[in-house]
């Protein structure tokens, strides 16, 4: 401890002070800092969303979609795909023994939505009674659809909070009927909130009606659009989706060498996806990051040279008044890292906020993390001790009396 | 209790490579220093003054030769025990002072006591600035003190860890003559304290204060005698 506040005392006696030259040895680590604060920020961001992505959509469950061959993320090109059916999902259900359940549902965005004089668009989903298992989204209050709604093809439905507050407010809407289109329908729940989905849609803004009741009252549809499967364990997934994949193409009766015509999702592709689009990003900044910390350390080194080379006379004296090789060492990497670990901490200010105002332009999602402080503070530390080493060691060899000389 | 301090046995310094030009510095010079002398070492500019010194206050190490410092064999020393020898038993006072600028009169001289394990640094500094009457002058900066005060300051660096010697280099060199005699008086107020002080120069005035002189020419010892002005120099 003594030991350190003399190394203190040491480096403050000779910390340079020209102001010039310390904003030059600063600049470029600032830069790089900045640039690293940016990705980690950026880059954390991307992977909290990955992991929300991964949570709402289930480790131990995967996707089936109507449609082959289209990447995550695109439209759909051409019309609707009619091959995937609720037998499908059934089947699947009974004959892959890694299924635990499946829950087969369609859509319909943007639908009007009408109580008594108000009106709101939300999207329409048909969905099963193991949507709630399978989704682990239930019913806030009311009850959730039954095999008997399914059966019967009733006129009921669920609400998502956000349409409850935009028609309801404060009303209890249970037991109150809605218009989907032309169609009536009875509330028979409120879902329990969800928030927004991965892609940035508002996940509470929908209307759920029984799967068969859509096909065949609001839709008029014979086919599905996905399936969510939730398997008994995540260990099998690769061999499950081949399974699934086999049977599809035997019902769907697509002969070898033919595309699928369905789609299957796993928890893998979903973080992938959302890796490539982080990637192209970092790579950019990762660059700027790497060149301005490599010139900042450059320019470090060279300041530091012509420094050392300045005060020869003062290395000298230190040396005549009892410091040793390794003291003065100590005491230019010393200032060598103090300039650079103070840029580092500007950078890391400035990153900081440069990610909020990216954020604001871009909405895409950042947050400031204590890995990408250390991340900054370590690197900007070793630019400087790196950067420092060459004059440090240069410092520690000058020789008492031809340095006092000089 | 053995009173030589420093013990030199034919010391030689040689500049230049064999084969080349070479100038000989210091030739084959030898002399005891006891305890509690006051040493001055006279010759004309080139003689060698400067570079026997820095040999005897190991700053710089010997071609040829032997030097014992305090019973010990200083010239088979390598640099880390040098530094040490230096920090803690020699004090060096230059022509230049060589301060650091832009830092406080108190910083200047805790500066040796920083790479000594010794404790309240501040407080041994503040102590030798009052030895050399500055006490009222420990924030202000080299700039902002005179040229004998500066000098001063240099002083009380030299003496504030307790060295065994203190080598002065022409430390008037660079005053005019009222700071020149300020200096050499307190030189001789640090003497009678009973501090050994080694001080090279070229001006017989300032030798006159010192009690041995030694005159040295081409690196050689021409003379050794008492300072006939102050009677004996063996207290
Ligand atoms: N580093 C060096 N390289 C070569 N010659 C040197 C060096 N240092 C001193 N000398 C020579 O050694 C001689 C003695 O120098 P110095 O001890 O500085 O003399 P003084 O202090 O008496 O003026 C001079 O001739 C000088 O030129
Ligand atoms: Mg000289």
């Amino acid at each position: 401890m003594a030991k350190l506040l003399r190394m203190k005392k040491i480096a403050y006696t000779g910390l340079g002070r020209n102001k010039l030259r310390t904003f030059l040895m600063m600049i470029g680590v600032v830069i790089g800092i900045t640039a690293l604060t940016l990705i980690i920020s950026a880059g954390i961001g991307a992977q909290d969303r990955v992991m929300d992505r991964v949570k709402k959509f289930g480790l131990e469950s995967m996707m089936v979609f109507a449609g082959g061959g289209r990447e995550m993320g695109q439209p759909v090109s051409g019309g609707p795909v009619t091959t995937l059916t609720l037998r499908d999902a059934e089947t699947i259900k009974r004959e892959v023994r890694a299924v635990d359940e499946v829950a087969p549902f369609n859509r319909k965005g943007n639908s009007e939505i009408k109580y008594l004089g108000k009106s709101t668009t939300a999207a329409v989903f048909g969905i099963t009674p193991s949507w709630a298992y399978v989704w682990d989204w239930d019913v806030r209050s009311g009850d959730f659809i039954s095999e008997d709604d399914m059966d019967n093809l009733n006129r009921v439905c669920l609400i998502g909070p956000t349409v409850r507050k935009e028609l309801f407010g404060n009303e209890n809407p249970i037991g109150q009927q809605i218009r989907i289109g032309n169609v009536q329908f009875e509330i028979k729940g409120v879902m329990q909130p969800k928030g927004t989905s991965p892609g940035g849609g508002d996940m509470d803004n929908r209307v759920n009606i029984p799967l068969t009741t859509f096909m065949r009252r609001v839709a008029n549809v014979d086919y599905i659009f996905g399936i969510k499967i939730l398997l008994n364990s995540s260990g099998e997934m690769q061999q499950t989706a081949e399974n699934i994949s086999a049977i599809l193409r035997e019902r769907h009766t697509i002969a070898a060498g033919i595309p699928d015509d369905f789609r299957i999702v796993t928890p893998d592709e979903v973080t992938q996806f959302a890796e490539k689009v982080a990637g192209t990003f970092n790579i950019f900044f990762s660059l700027v990051a790497g060149i301005a910390l490599i010139a900042g350390g450059v320019v470090v080194a060279n300041i530091m040279l012509i420094s050392v080379n300045e005060r020869r006379r003062e290395i000298g004296l230190r040396k005549a008044m009892g410091a040793r090789s390794k003291d003065i060492k100590l005491q230019f990497l010393f200032e060598a890292t103090a300039v650079t670990l103070a840029g580092g901490i500007i950078g890391i200010v400035l990153g900081g906020i440069g990610a909020q105002i990216l954020k604001m332009i871009t909405g895409m999602p950042v947050s400031i993390s204590w890995e990408g402080i250390a991340l900054g503070v370590v690197s900007s530390s070793l630019v400087g001790i790196i950067a420092g080493m060459q004059p440090a060691s240069r410092a520690a060899k000058l020789q008492p009396v031809e340095s006092l000389r000089s | 209790m053995n009173n030589t301090l420093i013990n030199a046995k034919n010391l030689s310094k040689i500049y230049g490579k064999e084969n080349s030009a070479q100038v000989v510095a210091v030739n084959e010079v030898s002399m005891e220093i006891r305890r509690g002398e006051f040493v001055a070492i006279m010759g004309a500019s080139g003689s060698g003054k400067s570079t026997l010194m820095n040999i005897l206050g190991c700053l710089d190490k010997p071609t040829r030769g032997a030097l014992f410092l305090d019973g010990s064999e200083v010239s088979k020393m390598d640099d880390e025990q040098l530094a040490k020898i230096r920090n803690q038993k020699i004090g060096f006072v230059f022509q230049s002072f060589n301060l650091l600028a832009r830092t406080s009169a108190l910083e200047n001289v805790e500066l040796p006591l920083i790479y000594s394990d010794k404790q309240d640094i501040t407080k041994l500094a503040k102590e030798a600035l009052q030895a050399v009457g500055l006490s009222d002058r420990l924030d202000h900066h080299p700039s902002e003190l005179s040229g004998g005060q500066q000098q001063r300051v240099a002083v009380a660096r030299a003496l504030v860890n307790d060295p065994e010697i203190i080598f002065a280099d022409e430390p008037t060199g660079n005053l005019d003559t009222r700071s020149s005699l300020e200096i050499i008086a307190l030189f001789a107020e640090l003497y009678k304290m009973g501090r050994t002080i080694v001080l090279v120069t070229h001006e017989p005035d300032i030798a006159a204060h010192t009690r041995r002189i030694i005159k040295i020419a081409d690196g050689k010892i021409i003379a050794d005698e008492e300072n006939r002005l102050h009677g004996t120099w063996q207290k």
